[in-house]
């Protein structure tokens, strides 16, 4: 009996300390091969209250990625795009982070989310692995790492554009804040007051909410108190629709204004094309229709999904033919190599002219919107 | 004043909410000593189907709740069902049945519906009305004469009918029960049905209110399991006001407390059921270990 369970008991030891040699996830370069298809991973909410930008960043990538798979690929090879979802969930995204290290993906587009892509940064820095994200907060940039870039403004750009616009331009002075607590709420915040603050002007209201709450009758009221002129609004796509809904409800007139998420077809919706009217945006990429290359975008678009391009999928369009750009300049290379790559690529993409510096934005402008019947137009 | 009253109608008309949701948990504890984790899932399933029938097939709203409650009937027999080998025998596996039965009707419902989600027009077209100098939605109103309504035919139902008596007669002592004729099996679908029903009925009202997406029903079934709890777990009443309390209570908290609303609302409850661990209305139906 002893020495059967001696022999179990060394056994269970092999195949223990083989499992603890062969862990995934530890290698600290990742290697190409040299042949078969390159491997890039798109990681996005492809579920959750965010999955709207996951479904237009994943199709502005694929759309890319089917355009130069048919003009031969790059140096003969095919470029494989594989979609993981994250679900909207850091944590999530730190699990795919490590698998997709470990499936040895050379890089990573995504996420549309700045809490994800800040949770991610660290593994993928470690692994070398690029990434350009359609996230704005200011917190990815100040990470400094090398592999981190930026397919848009960040929200010091954005907030920046629209404070020039709203108080030096229009004059309007009485102005209310209401944001949410999560990442891109509050790096909204911070840019927001301090593009204030630099104009001598103080918010009426700063009423901050959670990203999850469904009723926000206290926090309006308390505005409504102070009657401003124009509302500011930090929070994405649904709940900001959420709010201007329920601001109408109580009888608040005052404009609204905001960045990117103001500019989608999802806020409309939600709070009702009537009660976005004349909603001031700020945003790289005004309308399908700004220029020659976006009406091409937007064509190809429609054709492959059905559906109208906007914002996000043109960021994802422009941030992964950035990298494929990168890519084909540096014959394929990975860790270091691509990311200096992709740094030294000037690309002329839907959103204007790239050109990185070393906390990897490259965008330093937005325009201004403004919604007319539901449509994003230039403003006057 | 303007602002405490403001605070108070905004949570009543999601305390309504809540009130539905908590109403579908307490049935089927109440018939069935179990605590069905899928229930925030079909509350979602019901608020698709309802807008589903409103949006593109453009019935009238109430017609599409009908539909939507009957389809969710449905599917809360389907999950009765399923179950059904595991009921009276383990119930903790059964208990874990529901939750996994959660995931499923998500993963069911993007396959069908994308993982996008929709918002609702809201059916009731009035603009809001003046009430004291609150801005009260008529669409509020509707909830909470649809909740009221609920729960008054919900009460009648297990009190007055011989089905509704005969269901709670199987939640003390199923033995017994079968003893003396009845089907334990089809008892138990039926209070599923209903239950199911009662979610798909707080899903459709939600739509228009909130925004409808195959995770909506993750905070919703949270905070309905909660009133449930704090009203006294299985009774109907208590459904009512544990949801309005939660309604209510999370309105107050976010206009004082902001970023910390949730964390303050579910400190209050905790503090609550641990002074008084049986709910407000002290339920205690059923004898489950």
């Amino acid at each position: 009996m002893p020495r059967h369970e001696l022999v179990v008991a060394t056994v269970l030891a092999t195949m223990l300390t083989t499992a603890a040699c062969g862990s995934p996830g530890k290698s600290n370069e990742t290697e190409d091969s040299g042949t078969g298809p390159i491997k890039i991973a798109v990681v996005d909410a492809q579920s959750g209250q965010l999955s709207s930008l996951g479904a237009w960043e994943s199709k502005g990538a694929k759309l890319a990625v089917g355009e130069w798979n048919k003009a031969g690929g790059i140096n003969g090879r095919q470029i494989q795009l594989d979609i993981f979802d994250d679900q909207g969930d850091p944590t999530v995204g730190t699990n795919l982070a490590r698998k997709v290290a470990s499936q040895k993906y050379i890089a990573v587009i995504g996420t549309a989310e700045s809490a994800v892509t800040l949770a991610m940064a660290p593994t993928l820095q470690q692994a070398k692995i690029p990434n350009i994200t359609s996230g704005q907060s200011p917190a990815m940039p100040a990470l400094g790492s090398p592999f981190l870039f930026l397919n848009g403004p960040t929200s010091t750009t954005y907030d920046e554009t629209l404070s020039k616009y709203i108080v030096d331009t229009k004059g309007i002075k009485k102005i209310a804040m209401i944001t949410n607590n999560g990442s891109y709420g509050k790096g909204e915040h911070d840019a927001f007051l301090k593009t204030l603050t630099a104009r001598q002007v103080t918010p009426l209201a700063d009423q901050v909410v959670t990203t999850d709450q469904k009723d926000f009758s206290a926090a309006l009221t308390a505005i409504r108190a102070k009657k401003p002129e124009l509302i500011f609004l930090g929070a994405e796509e649904v709940e900001s629709g959420l709010i201007v809904k329920q601001a109408r409800d109580l009888g608040i007139t005052a404009t609204f204004a905001g960045a990117a998420p103001q500019g989608t077809p999802v806020f409309a919706d939600t709070a009702g094309t009537k009660n976005v009217e004349g909603t001031i945006v700020s945003t790289p990429y005004l309308s399908n229709d700004s220029s020659e290359a976006s009406r091409k975008f937007a064509a190809a678009y429609k054709a492959a999904y059905g559906e109208d391009a906007e914002l996000h999928g043109a960021k994802a369009y422009d941030g992964t033919n950035i990298f494929l750009t990168a890519l084909k300049s540096s014959g394929v290379a990975t860790g270091d190599k691509l990311a200096e790559a992709i740094r030294g690529t000037k690309y002329s993409g839907l959103l204007g002219d790239f050109a990185f510096d070393e906390t990897g934005v490259g965008i330093f402008a937005t325009q201004i919107g403004v919604i007319k019947s539901g449509k994003l137009t230039a403003a006057s | 004043m303007q602002v405490f009253l403001q605070t108070l109608v905004g949570g009543l008309s999601l305390g309504a909410i809540y009130a539905l949701v908590a109403m579908g948990f307490s049935l089927v504890y109440r018939t069935m000593g179990l605590v069905n984790f899928a229930h925030g899932d079909v509350v979602m399933i019901g608020a698709y189907v309802a807008s589903t029938f409103y949006l593109s097939v453009k019935l009238p709203f109430i017609p599409a709740m009908a539909i939507a409650i009957v389809v969710t009937g449905l599917v809360g027999v389907v999950i009765e069902f399923v179950l059904r080998p595991l009921e009276n025998k383990d119930f903790d596996l059964m208990l874990i049945g529901t939750i996994g039965f959660g995931i499923v009707l998500q993963a069911l419902a993007i396959l069908i519906w994308g993982a996008t989600g929709r918002a609702v027009k809201n059916p009731v077209q009035t603009g809001p009305i003046d009430i004291l100098g609150a801005r009260v939605r008529a669409y509020d109103l509707v909830v909470l004469a649809v909740t009221a309504v609920a729960m008054v035919l919900l009460v009648l139902f297990l009190q007055r009918t011989k089905r509704g008596v005969a269901m709670q007669a199987v939640a003390m002592d199923h033995e017994a029960a079968t003893a003396v004729g009845i089907h334990v099996g089809r008892s138990n679908a039926m209070a599923f049905a209903i239950g199911a029903g009662l979610a798909a009925l707080a899903g459709g009202l939600a739509g228009p209110l909130l925004y409808v997406a195959p995770t909506m029903g993750g905070s919703l079934g949270i905070k309905g399991f909660a009133a449930a709890i704090l009203g006294g777990f299985g009774n109907m009443p208590g459904a009512i006001v544990g949801g309005l309390t939660i309604g209510i209570l999370d309105s107050f908290s976010a206009g004082h407390f902001q970023g910390y609303s949730d964390l303050v609302t579910f400190l209050v409850f905790t503090v609550a059921i641990m002074i008084r661990p049986t709910g407000i209305f002290g339920e205690r139906t059923v004898n489950r270990a």
